[in-house]
């Protein structure tokens, strides 16, 4: 086999172009690191040592960044007076519940999208994206009007059931390219082997795992990271670890402390799910099954 | 096992007419090759009885039952695919284990029956691997253990050896034979290698344009093709074709050309002369019905110019200009004649063929 690198050759350009390449990702990676660094270290420092800072041009004093004694004093705070275990119970709940319906429910209807042909499946296509055009502000009024008819303010399945109107079209836009992919012969030799149609997609799941996994993470993260919906919806008995820590920014004073360390708690899951995940995004899971 | 019969079959794609009014007749136990060119209708065909497509009208039947309505897995068929369609999430064993599993078998008989068919296919080692792991060929003898593991009514090759180099071809063409002979299983065997069909077939079915043209053995479908188009597809050099006058002399009707003109045999005066006869058609001679030679063995021979002469080991085709066309020739190595010579070719007239020039119907 050939090599499957288009050959370069270095001249003074690209020589120059690496150079400032890799400056470039050095102040970047110090850019997006730092923010979550700082936000680390000061979850674990006293309110007076978080705001110990150096004068600027003192790059000595850098270490009285790193000194201080550690304590899990907001932690504890967190988790044993404001109730934090609760709203991150119902973090997961909405993030994973939303998550959990619309792939089974994108799934399918990305199936029969990529299967079935049907007068107007362009047209109910481009619908079912289109649903996604308004910005989410835009529905508000009228979203929690209805959820307020149907008593769904402040219920994590009134969550869940908000974050699902917005993920559903996305998943269902991701997977069909997904099942397009996977070739009409699999399912066919399953149904020849004794499977029905539902089986038969059963079967071919497996082939479109990297689909679902991105799908899934892009899925909790909207509905994790959210605030509009968690504020407005989920206001009162579904409280979520965003809207949590918005009160803790309270009118005498903000709590820096038990912010820095909420972030913590928020991000971390996140960071988990990204590591956990990562294995099925591995694309090139179909090949060796048909000849191309 | 069954009779596999299709009564006035039609396949249609929109208006489009894929497979015209079909009619076979596959006895229990026989091995049936559906042969055409790409776009013929052949593996519409394979389709319609695997129950992945609709029959637009007409009936197929197993042993006297209509299946137009089943579903793929109530027909109760093992299909191999062209492209093989291996599951490339799970090994060897759950691939050809798959079948069997679908119809709630115990673990112990699924064991049982995926080594035997491993056993047979010569893959036993093999049963942990995951397909992107295996060879062309590999890949295709699983495929085909994924259709033996159970005892179907029926057996689908749809072109299964066609991505595979030609000397695993030619290998995997007698051991395809020899298990349908061994299974005893009935076989449709889609292909456009002619050779494939030729050499392994009970009976073949040569489609063409969504049209059965001839249905017969492959001695038949070769000695006494129906048609110009059959003659021309089956057999490999191609027939030689030549348009010829007819004309009557001395009392025998002659084959004229610019080059040559031969009297054909009383049974075949009597088959052109049938009928309105017409004054020119189309003769077809194999390339290994003529003999060629560098000096003139009678008057009734063809005189050409050789144009190029091709060695493939054991024969040679030898390629040679007439007038206004150009034949090919088989003949042994020891043929000696150079590019540009003038040489002479003598038809065996029991083996050549006239095919009338209108509907290419052959007369012998």
């Amino acid at each position: 086999m050939a090599s499957r690198e288009v050959i370069q050759y270095e001249t003074p350009l690209s020589k120059a172009f690496r150079w400032f390449s890799a400056v470039f990702l050095a102040f970047y990676v110090v850019w997006t690191v730092l923010p979550l660094f700082i936000m680390f270290m000061s979850s674990f420092k006293d309110l007076l040592e978080a705001f110990k800072i150096p004068a600027v041009g003192d790059w000595a004093g850098v270490t009285v960044f790193f000194d201080f004694t550690p304590t899990t004093k907001h932690y504890y705070e967190l988790f044993a007076h404001l109730g934090f275990s609760t709203y991150l119970f119902n973090s997961l709940v909405a993030a994973g519940g939303s998550a959990l319906v619309s792939v089974i429910l994108g799934s399918m209807c990305a199936y029969s999208l990529s299967r079935i042909d049907f007068k107007g499946k362009g047209d109910l296509f481009f619908w079912i994206i289109s649903t996604r055009m308004a910005p989410v502000v835009a529905v508000m009024v009228p979203l929690y009007w209805i959820f307020r008819q149907l008593d769904l303010v402040g219920t994590l399945p009134g969550l869940i059931l908000a974050y699902t109107t917005f993920n559903l079209p996305f998943a269902i836009w991701i997977l069909k390219g997904f099942f397009d992919n996977v070739p009409y012969a699999i399912e066919e030799a399953q149904m020849v082997d004794g499977a029905t149609r539902f089986q038969a997609l059963r079967a071919i799941l497996p082939l479109v795992a990297p689909g679902i996994g991105a799908f899934i993470v892009l899925c909790i993260l909207f509905a994790w990271n959210d605030y509009l919906f968690a504020a407005i919806i989920g206001s009162g008995g579904a409280k979520t670890l965003p809207a949590a820590t918005r009160e803790l920014v309270q009118p005498q004073n903000i709590q820096w402390g038990q912010i820095m360390a909420a972030g913590v708690v928020t991000t971390l899951p996140m960071m988990f799910l990204g590591l956990v995940i990562r294995k099925y995004l591995v694309t090139g899971l179909t090949m060796g099954a048909v000849k191309e | 096992m069954a009779k596999v019969s299709f009564r006035n079959v039609w396949k249609k794609y929109g208006d489009m007419p894929a497979v015209k009014d079909l009619n076979i007749e596959c006895p229990d136990g026989s091995f049936l090759s559906v042969l055409g060119p790409s776009g013929c209708g052949k593996s519409s065909t394979m389709r319609m009885v695997a129950g992945l497509e609709h029959i637009t009208s007409g009936q197929i039947l197993f042993d006297e039952r209509p299946i137009n309505d089943l579903a793929p897995k109530d027909r109760d068929v093992a299909m191999v695919f062209e492209n093989y369609a291996l599951y490339p999430h799970k090994s060897v064993y759950e691939n050809m284990a798959n079948p069997l599993k679908l119809r709630g078998q115990d673990s112990s008989v699924i064991k049982e029956r995926v080594t035997a068919a491993a056993k047979l296919l010569e893959i036993n080692h093999l049963l942990e691997r995951r397909p992107q792991e295996l060879s062309g060929g590999q890949k295709q003898r699983v495929a085909i253990g994924r259709a033996i593991v159970r005892e179907p009514n029926l057996f689908l090759f749809d072109e299964p050896i066609a991505h595979l180099d030609a000397k695993l071809r030619a290998h995997m063409r007698g051991e395809i034979k020899h298990l349908q002979r061994t299974l005893g299983t009935t076989m449709i065997y889609v292909t456009h290698d002619q050779l494939e069909a030729m050499s392994m077939a009970d009976t073949i079915a040569v489609m063409h344009d969504g049209e059965l043209q001839q249905l017969g053995t492959p001695r038949e479908v070769y000695n006494h093709p129906v048609n110009a188009w059959v003659a021309g597809f089956v057999g490999e050099p191609a027939m030689n074709f030549v348009d010829v006058g007819v004309e009557d002399r001395a009392g025998r009707t002659h084959f004229i050309h610019k080059n040559f003109a031969v009297p054909v045999t009383e049974e075949q005066q009597r088959r052109v002369s049938g009928g309105s006869r017409e004054s020119t058609l189309r003769m077809g001679v194999r390339p290994d019905a003529l003999s060629i030679a560098m000096t003139k063995p009678s008057e009734s021979c063809i005189a050409g110019k050789i144009f190029v002469t091709e060695l493939l080991g054991g024969d040679m085709i030898v390629d040679v200009d007439l007038d206004d066309c150009r034949i090919r020739v088989k003949t042994s190595t020891e043929f000696s004649g150079e590019e540009g010579q003038t040489c002479y070719m003598t038809v065996n007239t029991n083996k050549w063929h006239a095919f009338s020039k209108g509907n290419g119907k052959a007369f012998f």
